[in-house]
């Protein structure tokens, strides 16, 4: 029997691989192969879309870039196309560690921006500097400082807490310790992030013994419902509409990562997703190209995603999200920034209760 | 009538805690911890939990052997004031749960109850409230019930089957955790959350007549691209057709036995689909 390992470029790292054409075809070859050509419901996925962020159908709410100028009615962000100036809603709103006003936003930060209509060319959100760390808490420095492991796919980071934070986020993660989650949410400064806001509240059980999830009965309902979260770029295009999916087939995509982080993480308390089960919610194997619809229950705003990476973390997290009333199970889509913010979710609230159709 | 609804209660009671106490002790066998089912013990503070949960399974225990315990033959008045201790104390052990799991519920609105471990973990909703509440009221109604006795006719036994019965009912209907119970009883994993090695796909596809089909037409031994979406996993081979290149793409349903293959052929540098063979047998998703 051949084995995975010997036909490595069916790896699915969508960072290393060389073809990011490959992922892109393969829902215009699954449409081919089942009988769906040319359906709407199946639009291709370019392959520059992999390199830029863009589907065929672009972002048309969410525009990312540096801050070159800002005041009270105009922001001007350098953005992938340039210099851009947009107008400020008179009820526009900044989140820079918390709510300012625009004309606070400092020049020179990175933000990600959400206009009022779709195209338009006024703005109504502004997020500066926010970034996000999810994972195991693999090492405690002193009362503040954490070392924590966001899986395989993403490596680690450094989390400050700074005074002011410490109580918020204690009440909601207890045990900041070794083996344990946590998921903040702050400000990103260089090698570290600014923990400000607690994204959950910490599950109460270790991080590599999550509890078993519900059995399906059937086959996996479609749509499913629960919880979507988003992540940090790293790797990604910052505009990347896309998301991690957090149960990619391991026979040839995330179970990669598990040999490697192995052999190079030694502490105790780094724990690899992968080897915990299937995790807080059942879904169906799916891999990097597969289209998803996914719903935003709260704002009733649906896209149409691809997965795009592993999402592998999620799998260790039961919470539910409780945007718009008590998201029915888990986390189901780790989502990138743009994409997030294209299906109207705030960035500091950390979710929102959707619901993915599978295949589009 | 009212006496057998009565005498049924102390059993159903008993079952009920000591069920509890079982799934409970599973849960934290299983994942190493005695706190992972929060549940209402996520309302105190970390280092209280562990010794609240210790306390929570003791006292589900001791009133479950209890009520056992005082059930049978009491020969003078003196000697019932165990059994109304004990039935007394659940009546209190329920009433708090009520309020607990009240409490959860406005707070930790993403909680489940933990009452049955691992079953458990659906948020807390009205259901969960009101079974509390029914077995609260349940242990009231044993309060100066004299000692529990076979049936002595045929009626009464119909009459304590239907009681039992009905209550039965009323509390499945209350628990969300039976619908999960009977999903685990009857459960096969379905192909889209089933692990699959390639190695097996690829056996089964050179195994059919579709890749013999197409088998002259690839030109390499192995494919360009493998990948999977829920039950089917697609292999793409190139190959040459007419002189064209182009991408075989099959695809084979992933069960074990005789699976469905699809096969079609697309231009390789228009993406043209040239042609599409027909599906041995129909699969989902």
């Amino acid at each position: 029997m051949r084995h995975l390992a010997d036909i490595p470029r069916w790896c699915d790292d969508v960072t290393e691989s060389a073809s990011p054409a490959r992922f892109a075809r393969r829902s215009l070859l699954k449409a081919a192969v089942l009988g769906h050509p040319g359906e709407s419901d199946f639009p291709a996925v370019t392959a520059a879309g992999y390199g830029t962020g863009t589907l065929e159908t672009p972002l048309v709410y969410t525009v990312t870039g540096r801050i070159l100028d800002v005041s009270p009615h105009i922001l001007v962000l350098l953005t992938e196309r340039g210099e851009q100036r947009f107008p400020l809603a008179a009820s526009a709103e900044a989140w820079r560690g918390g709510s300012i006003s625009p004309a606070a936003l400092r020049r020179g930060d990175h933000a990600i921006v959400r206009r009022r209509f779709p195209g338009g060319p006024v703005v109504d959100r502004i997020w500066a500097g926010v970034g996000r760390v999810t994972g195991t808490i693999i090492e405690r420095e002193g009362p503040a400082g954490l070392l924590v492991d966001e899986g395989p796919a993403k490596g680690r980071r450094i989390v400050m807490i700074p005074p002011e934070a410490a109580g918020r986020i204690q009440v909601r993660f207890p045990r900041l310790e070794p083996g344990y989650l946590i998921d903040v949410i702050g400000l990103k400064h260089d090698g570290f992030l600014r923990a400000l806001i607690p994204a959950t509240s910490q599950p109460p059980y270790r991080a590599g013994h999550p509890p078993a999830a519900p059995m399906v009965s059937g086959h996996v309902p479609d749509p499913v419902s629960g919880t979507a979260v988003w992540h940090e770029p790293g790797e990604e295009p910052e505009n990347l509409l896309g998301l991690a999916y957090p149960a990619l087939d391991p026979e040839t995509s995330c179970e990669h990562g598990r040999a490697i982080a192995s052999s190079c993480s030694p502490e105790a308390h780094a724990v690899d997703p992968h080897a915990t089960g299937p995790g807080c919610v059942r879904l169906p194997y799916l891999s990097v190209g597969s289209l998803l619809r996914l719903r935003n229950d709260c704002t009733e705003r649906t896209r149409l995603l691809p997965v795009t990476s592993c999402g592998a973390t999620a799998r260790l997290f039961c919470d539910r999200c409780v945007t718009c009333g008590t998201s029915r199970k888990g986390r189901i889509a780790d989502l990138t920034m743009a994409a997030f913010v294209e299906l109207g979710g705030a960035l500091e609230v950390g979710c929102f209760n959707a619901t993915m159709m599978i295949g589009g | 009538m009212l006496t057998a609804l009565r005498e049924v209660q102390i059993p159903l009671l008993a079952i009920m805690l000591l069920g509890g106490c079982a799934a409970k002790a599973w849960r934290a066998l299983s994942s190493r911890s005695v706190t992972a089912g929060m549940g209402p013990t996520g309302l105190f503070p970390v280092h209280l939990r562990r010794p609240i949960t210790i306390m929570m399974f003791l006292a589900e225990l001791s009133l479950g052997l209890g009520l056992i315990g005082t059930a049978g033959r009491i020969p003078d008045a003196a000697s019932r004031l165990p059994a109304t201790i004990v039935r007394t104390a659940t009546a209190l052990f329920f009433l708090i749960a009520v309020g607990a799991l009240n409490e959860l519920r406005q707070r930790r609105p993403d909680s489940g109850c933990g009452c049955f471990g691992e079953l458990s973990d659906t948020p807390i909703g009205l259901r969960t409230i009101a079974r509390s509440g029914l077995l609260c009221a349940s242990a009231v109604a044993t309060i100066g019930l004299p000692a529990l006795r076979m049936p002595s006719s045929p009626r009464q036994a119909e009459l304590w089957l239907a009681g039992l019965a009905f209550e039965l009912a009323l509390i499945a209907f209350l628990s969300p955790e039976l619908g999960e119970v009977l999903v685990r009883l009857g459960y096969s994993e379905p192909c889209e959350l089933r692990r699959l090695p390639v190695g097996r796909t690829m056996s089964a596809l050179h195994a059919s007549s579709q890749w013999r089909k197409y088998a002259r037409q690839v030109s390499t031994a192995e494919p360009a691209d493998v990948w999977r979406e829920g039950c089917w996993r697609f292999a793409v081979y190139p190959g040459i057709v007419r002189g064209r290149r182009v991408d075989i793409v099959f695809a084979v349903y992933l069960q074990a036995r005789r699976p469905a293959i699809r096969v079609a052929v697309l231009d390789a540098d228009t993406d043209e689909v040239l042609g599409m063979a027909e599906p041995r047998e129909s699969a989902v998703f």
